[in-house]
């Protein structure tokens, strides 16, 4: 090696400590700029919480939700005691059902809240919709899962607006008072006998005793600190309720799925209503007017045949030729007679498939199946909205069915039709004064008549009741939803 | 200008053939009745497919009848139900047969409402058996009443007065059928293989029975009986 070697190496060895050194400095610089870039960020945070909105928002909310809780869970309890004591008789249900139903209110009122003070947009479960009459209204209300789930969020809400008052309302209590006691309590030299700092600055502890000015200051500097923590203490408390109110209050996972299914439902009633109407105006269109054609043209044929023969009857006494246009003319008639059948049997098919009179409205369709009925059959339409045409075709089709069964089996004078519309539910009662009995297993003109229409019925849930005591009267009641 | 050559020849005849317009939205069907409303005489001043072309038929021809298929777009509904109400108020004389698939009740009595004279309905089934519809549609132009069987039926079978029809005697039931579809008394007659005389005796029996004014005019004599059997 020589020394210029040595000397190189040297510079090397040198130059590569040198960028080593530069290098860790600068890191060191981004590390520890960086760290303080982010304590700065936490102490300003900290600094900056006690006055921002949302940290407002969130303490009006536990300032409002803790009494609402109360008197919401007061209520909904008395109530549901009340039912459940009562639960022998009638009244309680009714009793239960309307706690039931307050919950519902109250739940959706926390639900408004958390909207408006947390920003915490929680989604609307499904309205409550009752089927009509005062029993649905109660089937309705007591089966209403939305209602009793609102019920465990006001008993879970209870402990957590205790909770709430406990840490969130303590920490700002304790906050003034600390920041305040140099004022009323520092000068007077009286201890600070409230809330944590008893415990820190009771007279067993720290100030021995002694109420100085190092204890104001302790105090006060405590103050600071539950200032500036108290925020973050609301904050957990109302996460916790946050979280409760996002399982109970939103539409839990099996309400959101009976409703997607629903929604899927609705779509395939009314797809394959459509279809079968589709059906019906193709076979009215095509194969109905054909037929009629054809059936015409024969009896042209046939009035033209007998003229023929008329004319020819006196003339000619060909014994042959007229067994020949006997034939001819048996011939024709039988094809006449048979299109004519044709006609019938597929206009019935057709008013099976879909009644065209349906298209114009379920007033008019029932009127038309009151008039074919062989029992005199009155009929009472009162409807503000239009049902969903699926809906009216199996209103429509209870209708025929029961009508055909009133006219087989109940040797009635007399029946009647009443159709009307309750809230989101349409009511359809025929009633008949015959001799009664009747049970849906046996009833339907065909056996599977009435089952299969209960069938349908269920498929959207709706309700068909027989109350047909002996000696009558029959009254059939079906309940479908307006909208499938 | 065919349809004056027509009136010329017509004029020779002791009756003018009638002059009428179609409105079916089937074109077999419409064809067909061309053909057989041809064949049996008359004069086809239009045959269309929906209620508009209908009313510029109409209004530039002014037939003598119009026979219309309710169902008729646009929507197949009511269509021609509604265009043949319109039609009667515009033009007076005017005979309207309506022509369907289905009889349903409300149309029988949204179209009956104020008058019978010149109004018919009719299932198109009817059109088989020629003759009938001939004569159901000469009737209704000249301002009678020819209502299918199936309408009575439905009428009758609806009537809340089921107990009075009850004091009727089967014969004299036939005849009230009859009479509402809007038969003469010798059309009745005719179909029932009676004489005049005992058609005229059944429906006094009927009239007085059911205490209705006797009416010499045959649609008045259906209205009433409608009446009777709606009410």
């Amino acid at each position: 090696m020589t020394p210029g070697q040595t000397e190189d190496m040297g510079e090397q060895v040198d130059g590569v400590g040198r960028r080593m050194r530069a290098l860790f400095k600068e890191m060191v610089t981004t590390v520890m700029d960086g760290r303080s870039d982010r304590a700065k960020e936490i102490v300003r945070l900290i600094e900056r919480e006690p006055f921002t909105r949302r940290t407002w928002s969130e303490f009006s909310f536990l300032t409002i939700g803790a009494p609402l809780a109360g008197i919401g869970l007061a209520c909904v309890t008395v109530a549901l005691f009340a039912g459940v004591a009562l639960a022998i008789t009638f009244f309680g249900l009714a009793v239960m059902a309307l706690s039931v139903r307050m919950a519902r209110g109250f739940g959706g009122f926390n639900r408004q809240l958390a909207r408006g003070l947390l920003d915490e947009h929680i989604e609307d479960p499904e309205p409550f919709v009752a089927r009509p009459g005062f029993l649905g209204w109660l089937q309705s209300a007591l089966r209403d899962r939305t209602g009793w789930r609102c019920m465990a969020y006001l008993a879970i809400k209870v402990p957590l607006a205790t909770l709430g008052i406990l840490v969130g309302f303590a920490a700002w209590w304790d906050a003034f008072f600390c920041l305040t006691y140099p004022v009323w309590g520092g000068a007077g030299g009286r201890a600070a006998v409230f809330g944590l700092p008893e415990v820190v600055f009771g007279p067993s502890f720290f100030s021995a005793g002694q109420y100085g000015f190092l204890h104001g200051l302790g105090v006060f500097c405590a103050g600071i600190v539950f200032f500036l923590a108290a925020p973050w203490a609301v904050r957990v408390v109302v996460y916790l309720d946050r979280r409760v109110m996002r399982v109970l209050l939103a539409p839990d996972a099996l309400s959101a799925r009976v409703r997607v299914l629903e929604r899927a439902r609705a779509q395939s009633v009314d797809s394959s209503a459509a279809t079968l109407r589709r059906i019906e105006r193709d076979l009215h269109d095509g194969t109905q007017a054909q037929l009629v054609a054809l059936a015409m043209r024969l009896g042209m044929a046939r009035e033209k045949l007998a003229a023929i023969g008329d004319a020819d009857g006196g003339v000619s006494g060909e014994h042959g030729g007229r067994t020949e246009l006997d034939h001819i003319r048996q011939l024709v008639d039988d094809a006449h007679r048979g299109a004519k059948e044709a006609i019938v049997e597929l206009r019935d098919l057709a008013r099976g498939i879909h009644p065209p009179a349906l298209d114009v409205g379920l007033e008019g369709a029932l009127s038309t199946l009151a008039a074919r009925s062989t029992v005199p059959t009155e009929l009472t339409v009162t409807l503000h909205d239009r049902p969903t045409p699926a809906i009216e075709a199996i209103a429509y089709f209870c209708v025929a069915e029961l009508l055909a069964n009133v006219a087989q089996h109940a040797h009635a004078s007399h029946a009647s039709i009443m159709c009307t519309d309750h809230g989101q539910w349409l009511r359809v009662v025929v009633r008949d004064d015959g001799t009664g009995g009747a049970e849906l297993s046996r009833m339907g003109s065909t056996s599977s008549g009435l089952v299969g229409l209960t069938d349908r019925v269920h498929a959207v849930d709706g309700r068909l009741d027989i109350a047909s005591p002996p000696r009558g009267p029959t009254v059939v009641t079906v309940d479908l939803p307006l909208h499938a | 200008m065919s349809s004056t050559t027509d009136d010329q020849v017509t004029d020779l005849q002791v009756t003018a053939p009638l002059r009428v317009v179609i409105a079916e939205d089937s074109a077999v069907l419409r064809d067909g009745l061309v053909q057989l409303l041809v064949d049996r005489g008359f004069v086809i001043t239009g045959a269309v497919s929906d209620p508009e072309s209908l009313r510029r038929s109409v209004e530039r021809d002014r037939p003598d009848v119009a026979i219309v298929d309710i169902r008729m777009p646009p929507t197949f509904t009511d269509e021609g139900l509604r265009a043949a109400i319109d039609l009667r108020q515009q033009h007076e004389g005017l005979g309207i047969l309506l022509f369907s698939q289905y009889i349903e009740t409300r149309y029988a009595a949204e179209l009956l409402a104020e008058d019978a004279s010149g109004i018919g309905y009719l299932l198109k089934d009817r059109v088989a058996d020629v003759s009938d519809f001939v004569e159901a549609l000469v009737r209704v132009a000249s301002g009678g009443t020819a209502l299918d069987p199936e309408v009575i039926t439905q009428l009758m079978g609806a009537s809340r007065r089921t107990q009075s029809l009850s004091v009727l005697s089967a014969r004299e039931k036939e005849v009230l059928s009859l009479m509402a579809e809007g038969r003469s008394n010798a059309a009745i007659a005719a179909a029932l293989v009676i004489s005049d005389g005992a058609v005229e005796k059944h429906v006094a029996n009927i009239f007085t029975k059911f205490d209705l004014p006797v009416s010499q005019s045959d649609h008045r004599r259906v209205l009433a009986v409608l009446r009777f059997l709606d009410s």
